[in-house]
């Protein structure tokens, strides 16, 4: 080998190895890991970090009750999801000129680069497959697959224009809850929890109750703690029999004796804490401190065979039965309580039109009929107790439907069907400080998109929170070296509908 | 033709560095050249002096064709060019004189060129940056200071105290006397009015149809968006407030707590007295108070009383009684001990005692009393009558008789009453509607109807 060879092979190696050593490493990385280094120990700093920055997480105890940033018209929020997403042009967007072009093929104008989740080819046009009336002194067009419903349509404001850019059930519930249609971030009842805490001792901050036979499709994230500790995570209750199971001591084992193992292990918990500052223990041992609590105060609450008939009859409940109205029942006397947040997921409305329960003139029709004596029961039980004021209704699914005909996979269906739709959808607030008798945003007269007033998730989203006294962008946790919030980089309030 | 112009004149920003630099170095070279240790510097002076001279006409040329086709502010250009061209005209006989080695002429050339350089470039630099950039950095102290801090942000008039301010920071820059971009003046009613050369820009009551918002909305990136990319933007509490002065009529002269103000303007608002505390809601007084007892709230929580402030501005207090069944002395001594601060109660179902009722009579701040369900008599309740600022009173489930209420005709600024489930029924309510004549009564027993098609569930028809 040459001279000269060699020293190119030697330059090589030396090269080569340079990207490799350790003490290349460190220098090339010092600047970089120095910079993340300062990053860290500065963001304690008021001047670098942000000072308005809110976060409340204490260690001694995670469900304080706490102030919001200013005051808030509603102390606790109902948030009523039809997981499924119902649809609108069945309910309250009517349009009448959509009855005309019915069965009629749907222009290509509307379709080309567009993506449908099942909708193929040219799908037919399919006119509203409801009767639709104005209700109340405010006019609002609510459709007699509602009838209770449209006799309190004057306590409500309706978002017409609402859009979101997810078409897949999972994703989209997603970032209808958690502001973000991938896993991982905290669902708004936590964050709700995390700003404000719990009023009573004995309760969680954040209860989800689900109907209609299944979880939603996103799954337990949708009431998930995601990054914040899990204290703040949504309680689930059993839909069926006992709401929380093995509420009773065993046999053998009293009060005080379960109190003083729960204090044994909460001690030893401490002692573990004090060592490692995981959040997460301070969580747990909140939650035996909680269980230990509900033990108590959950038959109490949860139990609504103890409410008076007529109540009953108002919302049609079947004590012992899953059911929806059984669950907005149950909400009205946790709020009474003091809890917070109440999440009710009611699953079954997807009504592509593949079988009877999914066709939008036999199972939709159902589903409304489940949900309508008890919602507007929900509202006016509120209204006589004095509480609908302070409790934020909010009432949506997921997205929206389209006016065009299912045809999965470009064939004809046996059912009345329509898709999936994100470019317009209509979900409605009530109580909680916003106007009353209001309708804001406007779709196409084929309520195909959004015209007018379009809103997003996030700005349901920073509404919500403007109800309860938070500035969506300064309820912040910090997590993996930044700051998160519920709405991210988007939100805006809907002063529109805002009393 | 054109096209060329315009791209010769793009490069004047860059140009323009070169003869400064250069002509501050031989202005240097020339000055330590007279000094004995730096002697041979004296054959670079020339060579310094011409490349220098160079360098200013190239810049003049560039900056002759930029002025052609930018809109700057007539005056400072003016200036500008002038001094300029000047400049460029004295390095050339800077260039003559070292040629001729004309000491004395160089050197009062040499401070003219001083003078002009820095002239010059302040000019340049007004026109690109505006007249305050200099002196922004040691004013921003001030200006935060300077910025609207109301001790009563209520009694604001919206555009003068709020809006001009934002106007003036962000937009004053080119909309006003200084320069008048698109034809539009910002900085008076008169000029907002006018529009500028694209029509109006201001609709009063309608945000969404004025330009002047809608050009603030609009993406960052698109051409229209103002301010434009790279000067200040609009914040998204400015956005809010002028989003809000124009929905909510334009006005020019209204003041602040002439219109309706929905929570989050409340709270923007609220940060213009920041100084003073001070909440924005209908249900809590807007005087001042002082912090409460922090032992006497530490205990009542202790005592598993929910209490704590009403928001993280405010010093006033709501206290929710969910967790306790019934009072003691103890927690009735420590009412009475933060009673002033206290603004709502909350007390579902709790049993009422006279010494309870007596603490809650101390309470004189209190606007929402919410004893639903409490074993509260018409005797405690008379304790009630001098809890003025009362305006929410929920008796629904409990004892009290008509009588009972009409003890509490003082409290005329009850505008919400609730009254389900009690002895009290609405045959009375013209009778109570007179006594708490602003009060929407709510009796309750609301119930929904049974309709036929409530219980029917549809199948899917059989075929046949």
């Amino acid at each position: 080998m040459s001279k000269e060879n060699k020293k190119i092979i030697k330059e090589a190696t030396i090269a080569t190895t340079e990207q490799i050593t350790r003490k290349y490493f460190f220098k090339e990385c010092f600047s970089g890991i120095g910079a993340m280094a300062l990053g860290s120990m500065l963001q304690g700093c008021d001047w670098l970090g942000n000072k308005d920055s809110f976060n409340n997480f204490t260690n001694t105890n995670p469900l304080m009750a706490r102030a919001p940033h200013f005051i808030g018209k509603a102390k606790s929020v109902i948030y009523l999801h039809m997981a499924g997403a119902p649809s609108q042009l069945e309910l309250f967007d009517y349009k009448p000129d959509l009855l005309k072009l019915d069965g009629q093929d749907c222009p290509q104008s509307l379709l080309e680069g567009k993506k449908f989740a099942f909708i193929r080819g040219v799908p037919k046009m399919l006119g509203p497959q409801a009767v639709f009336k104005q209700r109340g002194q405010s006019g609002a067009w609510i459709s007699d697959n509602l009838p209770h419903l449209a006799t309190v349509a004057d306590e409500i404001s309706f978002l017409k224009a609402v859009q979101t850019d997810q078409f897949n059930h999972g994703p989209a519930q997603l970032l209808m809850h958690t502001g973000s249609p991938r896993l991982g971030r905290p669902s708004i009842g936590s964050w709700v929890t995390y700003g404000l805490g719990s009023e009573n001792n004995n309760l969680p901050g954040f209860v989800v109750l689900t109907s209609g036979g299944n979880n939603p499709d996103a799954g337990k994230s949708v009431w998930g703690n995601g990054f914040l500790p899990s204290v703040y995570q949504g309680v689930q209750c059993r839909n069926e029999g006992d709401p929380v199971l093995f509420l009773k001591d065993p046999a053998g084992m009293d009060r005080d004796v379960r109190k003083a193992s729960i204090d044994a292990i909460n001690e030893a918990n401490q002692l573990t804490y004090n060592e490692f500052q995981d959040p997460e223990i301070i969580a747990r041992m909140a939650q035996y401190e909680m269980a230990f609590k509900m033990q108590i105060s959950v038959p109490d609450v949860m139990n609504i065979n103890d409410e008076p008939e007529y109540i009953q009859e108002m919302y049609g409940t079947t004590p012992g039965k899953a059911s929806f109205a059984n669950n907005v029942l149950l909400a009205r006397k946790l709020v009474e309580k003091g809890v917070r947040f109440v999440q009710l997921f009611d699953w079954g409305w997807d009504s592509h039109g593949t079988d009877g329960s999914t066709a939008i003139d036999i199972g939709f029709i159902n589903k409304c009929r489940n949900i309508d004596k008890p919602i507007t029961a929900l509202l006016l039980d509120l209204k006589q107790r004095g509480l609908l004021d302070e409790t934020l209704v909010v009432w949506g699914g997921e997205f929206g439907r389209t006016p065009m005909q299912e045809n999965r996979d470009g064939k004809t269906m046996p059912f009345k069907g329509r898709d999936h739709h994100t470019e317009a959808f209509t979900t409605w607030m009530a109580g909680g400080g916003i106007k009353q008798g209001s309708s804001f945003g406007e779709t196409d007269e084929i309520g195909y998109s959004a015209i007018s007033g379009k809103v997003t998730a996030y700005d349901m989203q920073a509404t919500i929170l403007n109800q309860l006294g938070f500035d969506h962008e300064k309820l912040t946790y910090a997590s993996q070296g930044r700051q998160f919030r519920l709405t991210d980089v988007h939100g805006r309030v809907i002063n529109e509908i805002i009393a | 033709m054109d096209s060329i112009i315009n791209f010769i004149g793009h490069f004047h920003p860059l140009l323009v560095h070169l003869p400064i630099g250069i002509l501050l170095f031989a202005i240097l070279i020339h000055w330590l050249a007279q000094k004995e240790k730096y002697v041979l510097f004296k054959n670079i002076v020339p060579f310094s002096y011409l490349i220098g001279a160079g360098s200013a006409i190239v810049t003049c040329i560039s900056g002759l064709a930029l002025s052609t086709n930018v809109e700057y502010d007539t005056q400072t250009l003016f200036y500008h060019q002038w001094l300029g061209i000047f400049l460029a005209l004295v390095s050339l006989l800077g260039v003559y004189f070292t040629k001729k080695n004309k000491a004395r002429e160089l050197k009062w050339a040499a401070i003219t060129l001083l003078v002009l350089i820095f002239l010059t470039g302040h000019f340049g630099g007004t026109l690109t940056h505006g007249a305050d950039y200099l002196t922004k950095g040691l004013k921003s102290k001030k200006a935060t200071k300077a910025r609207p801090n109301f001790s009563n942000v209520q009694e604001a008039i919206l555009f003068e105290d709020i809006i001009q301010p934002i106007l003036e920071e962000k937009c004053y820059g080119c909309h006003s006397d200084i320069k008048q971009k698109g034809k539009l003046r910002l900085d008076s009613k008169e000029w907002i009015l006018k529009g500028g050369e694209d029509g109006l820009v201001f609709h009063q009551g309608s945000a969404l149809n004025s330009p002047l918002y809608k050009k603030i909305i609009l993406d960052p990136l698109d051409e229209k968006h103002m301010p434009p990319k790279g000067k200040p933007q609009i914040t998204e509490k400015e956005r809010v407030l002028i989003e809000w002065w124009i929905n909510s009529g334009g006005y020019f002269d209204k003041k602040v707590k002439d219109l309706a103000q929905p929570g989050n303007i409340q709270m923007v608002l609220a940060n213009f007295e920041k100084n003073s505390p001070k909440a924005l809601n209908n249900d809590v007084p807007t005087n001042e108070i002082k912090l409460a007892n922090q032992a006497s709230l530490n205990n009542l929580t202790k005592m598993g009383v929910t209490i704590l402030q009403v928001a993280k501005n405010s010093n006033y207090l709501t206290a929710n009684f969910i967790n306790v069944v019934k009072t003691n002395d103890t927690i009735d001594n420590l009412i009475k001990t933060v009673s002033p601060n206290i603004v709502w109660l909350k007390m579902p179902g709790i049993m009422f005692s006279n010494s309870l009722a007596n603490a809650i009579s101390y309470c004189d701040s209190l606007t929402k009393l919410s004893i639903e369900h409490s074993t509260i008599t018409d005797n405690q309740l008379s304790n009630f009558q001098n809890l003025k600022r009362l305006h929410y009173l929920n008796l629904v489930g409990t004892k009290i008789s008509l009588k009972g209420l009409l003890q509490l005709k003082s409290l005329v600024n009850i505008n919400e009453l609730y009254l389900g489930q009690t002895s009290i029924t609405n045959k009375d309510a013209a009778l109570i509607q007179k006594t708490f004549p602003k009060a929407k009564i709510i009796f309750g027993n609301y119930h929904t109807e049974n309709i036929a098609s409530d219980t029917i569930v549809l199948k899917v028809a059989s075929k046949k």
